[in-house]
């Protein structure tokens, strides 16, 4: 599985690498740690879009940790 | 009373401009001091701002000003300014009996006109581009889009914090540029949904011309 930080980045940051990883075809399982709230949306949308389901794992305040999964 | 204590009352005033374009009845405004050794002044003396209460009220009154055929532009207040509408039309002042004369038969009242005269009320460019590589992001006021160059696809929308964006941001995802429809058209009038389809006109403008 692939891990991705993107905390301390600001949208479109964190999505625009999520968005690489789903694309790059070599994991079918992405964890992504952010800091921003606005960026599990960005990301969930993008997920949605090309075929990925987002879960997220744990939430503290604006820090979360996602997991993309493919369909 | 220190420099910025007293532009600011000279600018709180009510009524009448303190200097340069005349006084109009019901007019309010100002105009800072030219002061040796700024430079620009000649460049900024021929423009001016008008300052709306309301977001609603700019965005109103770009469409009519716009259809009029006036050469106008959104930007953000200078800091002096900032009452809590995050946008001023800036024109030029030889329009501006013409823009009165819009502005008075759709009923939209500026709070304030005011002359650039001084870099203290030189409005800011509300467009921020930052580009990714294979992507680009381009913020107008407090939305970004995010498209990706080769194909001219909206990958992301995002900011803002209206209720509307994530409608607005179906509307867009994975749209064209080209194809996408203009937000305004289908009434969005909220700042984000303005926002927004400045940033995707920007967008346009930087890669579609």
């Amino acid at each position: 599985m692939k891990k991705i930080d993107a905390k301390g980045l600001s949208c479109p940051q964190p999505m625009l690498m999520a968005k690489k990883a789903m694309e790059a075809g070599t994991d079918d399982k992405i964890e992504i740690q952010v800091d921003c709230a606005a960026s599990v949306e960005n990301i969930g949308r993008a997920a949605k879009q090309i075929g990925w389901n987002l879960t997220v794992l744990s939430q503290d305040g604006d820090e979360a940790v996602v997991e993309l999964n493919k369909r | 009373m220190g420099f910025f204590d007293k532009l600011l009352h000279g600018l709180s005033g009510t009524g009448q401009r303190k200097n340069g374009l005349g006084s109009g009845q019901g007019r309010s405004g100002g105009k800072l001091p030219e002061r040796a050794g700024r430079t620009g002044s000649a460049e900024r003396s021929g423009r001016g701002i008008l300052v709306f209460e309301q977001t609603g009220d700019v965005i109103q009154a770009e469409k009519a000003l716009k259809k009029a055929g006036f050469a106008i532009a959104v930007k953000a207040p200078p800091p002096v300014l900032r009452t809590g509408c995050d946008l001023v039309i800036e024109y030029q002042l030889v329009l501006e009996p013409g823009i009165r004369a819009i502005l008075a038969e759709k009923r939209l009242k500026p709070l304030q006109y005011y002359q650039v005269a001084d870099e203290l009320l030189e409005p800011v460019s509300i467009f921020h581009r930052n580009d990714y590589g294979e992507y680009l992001m381009v913020r107008a006021a407090n939305m970004k889009i995010t498209v990706q160059k080769s194909n001219l696809r909206i990958v992301n929308v995002s900011g803002g914090g209206c209720p509307d964006v994530p409608y607005l941001a179906s509307l867009l995802m994975n749209r064209k540029l080209d194809e996408a429809q203009p937000l305004l058209d289908i009434g969005q009038q909220t700042l984000c949904g303005y926002a927004l389809q400045l940033a995707f006109n920007e967008a346009r403008t930087a890669l579609c011309a």
